[in-house]
Protein backbone atom coordinates (compact mmCIF):
# COMPACT_ATOMS: atom_id res chain seq x y z
CA UNK A 1 0.00 0.00 0.00
CA UNK A 2 2.83 2.38 1.07
CA UNK A 3 4.70 1.74 -1.87
CA UNK A 4 1.66 2.06 -4.30
CA UNK A 5 1.60 5.64 -2.48
CA UNK A 6 5.10 6.35 -3.06
CA UNK A 7 5.09 5.14 -6.73
CA UNK A 8 1.79 7.45 -7.46
CA UNK A 9 3.63 10.32 -5.58
CA UNK A 10 6.34 9.91 -7.94
CA UNK A 11 3.90 9.48 -11.38
CA UNK A 12 2.60 13.26 -10.65
CA UNK A 13 5.76 14.51 -9.92
CA UNK A 14 6.85 14.03 -13.19
CA UNK A 15 3.52 14.17 -15.12
CA UNK A 16 4.09 17.79 -13.44
CA UNK A 17 7.03 18.41 -14.11
CA UNK A 18 7.49 17.08 -17.54
CA UNK A 19 4.38 19.14 -18.83
CA UNK A 20 5.72 21.95 -17.71
CA UNK A 21 9.60 21.31 -19.17
CA UNK A 22 7.89 20.85 -22.68
CA UNK A 23 5.57 23.91 -22.42
CA UNK A 24 8.52 26.21 -21.30
CA UNK A 25 10.59 24.70 -24.27
CA UNK A 26 8.10 25.78 -26.51
CA UNK A 27 7.15 29.11 -24.71
CA UNK A 28 10.51 30.24 -24.10
CA UNK A 29 12.05 33.13 -26.23
CA UNK A 30 15.67 32.77 -25.90
CA UNK A 31 16.92 29.52 -28.27
CA UNK A 32 19.45 28.53 -25.21
CA UNK A 33 16.92 28.32 -22.67
CA UNK A 34 15.12 26.05 -24.32
CA UNK A 35 17.88 23.68 -24.97
CA UNK A 36 18.32 23.70 -21.29
CA UNK A 37 15.14 22.59 -20.44
CA UNK A 38 15.08 19.87 -23.52
CA UNK A 39 17.73 18.88 -21.11
CA UNK A 40 16.19 18.54 -18.18
CA UNK A 41 12.97 17.43 -19.77
CA UNK A 42 14.99 13.99 -21.38
CA UNK A 43 16.37 13.21 -18.08
CA UNK A 44 13.06 12.80 -16.91
CA UNK A 45 12.49 11.16 -19.76
CA UNK A 46 14.70 8.93 -18.93
CA UNK A 47 13.54 8.31 -15.50
CA UNK A 48 9.80 7.74 -16.80
CA UNK A 49 12.07 4.87 -18.33
CA UNK A 50 12.98 3.72 -14.88
CA UNK A 51 9.88 3.22 -13.68
CA UNK A 52 8.90 0.82 -16.82
CA UNK A 53 11.92 -1.86 -15.64
CA UNK A 54 13.70 -0.61 -19.18
CA UNK A 55 16.97 0.55 -17.35
CA UNK A 56 19.08 -0.14 -20.89
CA UNK A 57 16.85 2.18 -22.34
CA UNK A 58 17.09 4.64 -19.63
CA UNK A 59 21.11 4.56 -20.34
CA UNK A 60 20.52 4.91 -23.80
CA UNK A 61 18.66 7.80 -23.84
CA UNK A 62 21.34 9.55 -21.61
CA UNK A 63 23.94 8.47 -23.29
CA UNK A 64 22.38 9.41 -27.01
CA UNK A 65 20.39 12.45 -26.39
CA UNK A 66 21.56 14.27 -23.57
CA UNK A 67 25.01 13.19 -25.30
CA UNK A 68 24.48 13.47 -28.70
CA UNK A 69 21.50 14.71 -30.33
CA UNK A 70 21.47 18.17 -27.52
CA UNK A 71 25.16 18.87 -27.96
CA UNK A 72 24.31 18.41 -32.10
CA UNK A 73 21.58 21.23 -31.12
CA UNK A 74 24.53 23.56 -29.24
CA UNK A 75 26.84 23.12 -31.64
CA UNK A 76 24.33 24.10 -34.16
CA UNK A 77 22.76 27.43 -31.95
CA UNK A 78 26.53 28.07 -31.40
CA UNK A 79 28.02 27.70 -34.88
CA UNK A 80 24.75 30.25 -36.07
CA UNK A 81 25.15 32.67 -33.60
CA UNK A 82 21.20 33.23 -33.45
CA UNK A 83 20.20 36.18 -31.52
CA UNK A 84 17.43 38.00 -33.12
CA UNK A 85 14.59 35.43 -31.74
CA UNK A 86 14.63 38.01 -28.35
CA UNK A 87 13.77 41.34 -30.58
CA UNK A 88 11.60 39.39 -33.20
CA UNK A 89 8.44 40.33 -31.84
CA UNK A 90 5.95 37.70 -34.04
CA UNK A 91 7.90 34.81 -32.27
CA UNK A 92 4.16 32.55 -32.35
CA UNK A 93 2.15 32.38 -35.69
CA UNK A 94 -1.18 30.48 -36.04
CA UNK A 95 -1.37 30.05 -32.04
CA UNK A 96 -4.99 29.57 -32.61
CA UNK A 97 -4.83 27.31 -34.97
CA UNK A 98 -2.05 25.07 -33.38
CA UNK A 99 -3.79 25.08 -29.88
CA UNK A 100 -7.12 24.08 -31.73
CA UNK A 101 -5.83 21.37 -33.50
CA UNK A 102 -3.75 20.10 -30.27
CA UNK A 103 -6.83 20.05 -28.43
CA UNK A 104 -8.73 18.49 -31.08
CA UNK A 105 -5.95 15.71 -31.54
CA UNK A 106 -5.62 15.36 -27.56
CA UNK A 107 -9.81 14.91 -27.03
CA UNK A 108 -9.53 12.30 -29.94
CA UNK A 109 -6.65 10.17 -28.62
CA UNK A 110 -7.95 10.42 -24.62
CA UNK A 111 -11.32 8.73 -26.26
CA UNK A 112 -9.00 6.19 -27.34
CA UNK A 113 -7.28 5.40 -24.34
CA UNK A 114 -9.73 6.27 -21.74
CA UNK A 115 -10.95 2.39 -21.70
CA UNK A 116 -7.96 0.78 -22.30
CA UNK A 117 -7.26 -2.26 -19.68
CA UNK A 118 -4.29 -3.66 -19.20
CA UNK A 119 -2.56 -4.93 -16.43
CA UNK A 120 0.14 -6.73 -15.83
CA UNK A 121 -0.09 -10.72 -15.45
CA UNK A 122 3.23 -11.03 -14.90
CA UNK A 123 5.67 -7.60 -14.81
CA UNK A 124 8.15 -7.30 -16.73
CA UNK A 125 11.44 -8.28 -15.25
CA UNK A 126 14.08 -5.55 -16.55
CA UNK A 127 16.46 -8.20 -17.70
CA UNK A 128 19.43 -6.89 -20.73
CA UNK A 129 20.04 -10.41 -21.78
CA UNK A 130 16.47 -10.97 -22.67
CA UNK A 131 16.63 -7.88 -24.82
CA UNK A 132 19.94 -8.43 -26.09
CA UNK A 133 19.07 -11.93 -27.32
CA UNK A 134 15.87 -10.75 -29.34
CA UNK A 135 17.94 -7.81 -31.04
CA UNK A 136 20.64 -9.94 -32.10
CA UNK A 137 17.91 -13.09 -33.03
CA UNK A 138 15.15 -11.81 -34.19
CA UNK A 139 15.45 -8.01 -35.52
CA UNK A 140 19.11 -8.71 -36.72
CA UNK A 141 18.30 -7.37 -39.96
CA UNK A 142 16.12 -4.43 -38.71
CA UNK A 143 19.45 -3.98 -36.11
CA UNK A 144 21.96 -4.02 -39.38
CA UNK A 145 19.62 -1.51 -41.70
CA UNK A 146 19.48 0.86 -38.71
CA UNK A 147 23.42 0.81 -38.77
CA UNK A 148 22.93 1.71 -42.50
CA UNK A 149 20.62 4.34 -41.47
CA UNK A 150 23.14 5.82 -39.39
CA UNK A 151 25.83 5.58 -41.71
CA UNK A 152 23.43 7.54 -44.32
CA UNK A 153 22.85 9.98 -42.02
CA UNK A 154 26.42 10.88 -41.03
CA UNK A 155 27.27 11.03 -44.45
CA UNK A 156 24.58 12.68 -45.91
CA UNK A 157 24.66 15.26 -42.82
CA UNK A 158 28.66 16.23 -43.53
CA UNK A 159 27.80 16.74 -47.22
CA UNK A 160 24.65 19.03 -46.57
CA UNK A 161 26.35 21.07 -43.92
CA UNK A 162 29.80 21.13 -45.38
CA UNK A 163 30.93 24.79 -46.95
CA UNK A 164 30.64 24.65 -50.85
CA UNK A 165 33.92 25.78 -51.64
CA UNK A 166 33.12 27.96 -54.48
CA UNK A 167 31.57 30.79 -51.92
CA UNK A 168 35.62 31.60 -50.70
CA UNK A 169 36.79 33.09 -53.78
CA UNK B 1 -2.51 1.78 -14.59
CA UNK B 2 -1.05 2.48 -18.16
CA UNK B 3 -3.93 4.79 -19.00
CA UNK B 4 -1.33 7.20 -17.07
CA UNK B 5 1.43 6.40 -19.02
CA UNK B 6 -0.60 6.77 -21.76
CA UNK B 7 -2.44 10.07 -20.53
CA UNK B 8 1.11 11.62 -20.24
CA UNK B 9 2.06 10.17 -23.55
CA UNK B 10 -0.74 11.98 -24.99
CA UNK B 11 -0.07 15.28 -23.60
CA UNK B 12 3.67 15.30 -24.15
CA UNK B 13 2.56 14.58 -27.78
CA UNK B 14 0.13 16.66 -28.04
CA UNK B 15 2.39 19.93 -26.24
CA UNK B 16 4.94 18.97 -28.66
CA UNK B 17 2.33 19.20 -31.85
CA UNK B 18 1.41 22.74 -30.30
CA UNK B 19 4.89 23.94 -30.38
CA UNK B 20 5.31 22.48 -33.87
CA UNK B 21 2.44 24.26 -35.74
CA UNK B 22 3.35 27.45 -33.83
CA UNK B 23 7.09 28.22 -33.44
CA UNK B 24 8.71 29.80 -36.35
CA UNK B 25 11.95 29.25 -35.16
CA UNK B 26 13.21 26.36 -37.37
CA UNK B 27 15.64 24.73 -34.68
CA UNK B 28 12.77 24.61 -32.15
CA UNK B 29 10.85 23.24 -34.60
CA UNK B 30 12.99 20.44 -34.37
CA UNK B 31 13.29 20.42 -30.39
CA UNK B 32 9.47 19.66 -31.04
CA UNK B 33 10.03 16.70 -32.80
CA UNK B 34 11.85 15.72 -30.09
CA UNK B 35 9.27 15.75 -27.21
CA UNK B 36 6.78 13.97 -29.94
CA UNK B 37 9.25 11.31 -30.51
CA UNK B 38 9.88 10.76 -26.80
CA UNK B 39 6.36 10.86 -25.84
CA UNK B 40 5.60 8.02 -28.36
CA UNK B 41 9.16 6.82 -26.69
CA UNK B 42 7.37 6.25 -23.49
CA UNK B 43 4.21 5.16 -24.99
CA UNK B 44 6.09 2.15 -26.34
CA UNK B 45 7.96 1.35 -23.45
CA UNK B 46 4.59 1.49 -21.23
CA UNK B 47 2.88 -0.82 -24.00
CA UNK B 48 6.07 -3.56 -23.31
CA UNK B 49 5.71 -3.33 -20.12
CA UNK B 50 2.19 -4.11 -19.69
CA UNK B 51 2.37 -6.46 -22.16
CA UNK B 52 4.99 -8.34 -20.63
CA UNK B 53 6.60 -8.11 -24.11
CA UNK B 54 10.76 -6.81 -24.71
CA UNK B 55 9.29 -5.86 -28.26
CA UNK B 56 8.53 -2.65 -27.43
CA UNK B 57 11.81 -2.10 -26.27
CA UNK B 58 13.75 -3.18 -29.16
CA UNK B 59 11.24 -0.86 -30.86
CA UNK B 60 12.05 2.50 -28.64
CA UNK B 61 15.73 1.44 -29.45
CA UNK B 62 15.23 1.56 -33.29
CA UNK B 63 13.40 4.97 -32.81
CA UNK B 64 15.84 6.75 -30.60
CA UNK B 65 18.46 5.93 -33.32
CA UNK B 66 16.15 7.32 -36.21
CA UNK B 67 15.75 10.20 -33.68
CA UNK B 68 19.46 10.81 -33.91
CA UNK B 69 19.76 10.40 -37.41
CA UNK B 70 16.90 12.77 -37.89
CA UNK B 71 18.23 15.54 -35.55
CA UNK B 72 21.65 15.37 -37.58
CA UNK B 73 20.62 15.53 -41.26
CA UNK B 74 17.89 18.40 -39.80
CA UNK B 75 20.26 20.43 -38.45
CA UNK B 76 22.70 20.03 -41.49
CA UNK B 77 19.89 21.54 -43.38
CA UNK B 78 19.14 24.19 -41.01
CA UNK B 79 22.74 25.46 -41.05
CA UNK B 80 22.78 25.50 -44.78
CA UNK B 81 19.71 27.30 -44.83
CA UNK B 82 20.96 30.07 -42.52
CA UNK B 83 24.18 29.68 -44.45
CA UNK B 84 23.20 30.22 -47.69
CA UNK B 85 20.09 32.55 -47.08
CA UNK B 86 20.40 34.03 -43.56
CA UNK B 87 17.03 33.57 -42.07
CA UNK B 88 15.95 30.59 -40.01
CA UNK B 89 12.18 31.28 -39.80
CA UNK B 90 10.20 29.22 -41.66
CA UNK B 91 6.90 31.69 -42.84
CA UNK B 92 10.19 33.72 -44.44
CA UNK B 93 11.54 30.99 -46.06
CA UNK B 94 10.04 32.05 -49.74
CA UNK B 95 12.31 30.46 -52.69
CA UNK B 96 12.98 27.38 -53.63
CA UNK B 97 16.21 27.99 -55.38
CA UNK B 98 19.16 29.44 -53.26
Amino acid sequence: MNQIAVDQAFFIYFYISLSLLSIAVIASRNIIHSVFFLLIFLLHVAAVFLFLNAEFLMVIQIIVYVGGVLALFVFAIMIMNLKEELKHRKFVKFAGAGIFSGLLFFTVFYGYIRNIKLSPEKPLLSDVNVLSSILYSYYLLPFEILSLVLLVALIGGIIIAKKDPKEDK
Amino acid sequence: MINEYLLLSATLFTIGLIGFIIRRDLIVMLMCLEIMFNAVNISFASFSYYNGNYTGQVFVLFSIAVAAAEAAVGLAIVLALVRITGINHSDEITGLRG
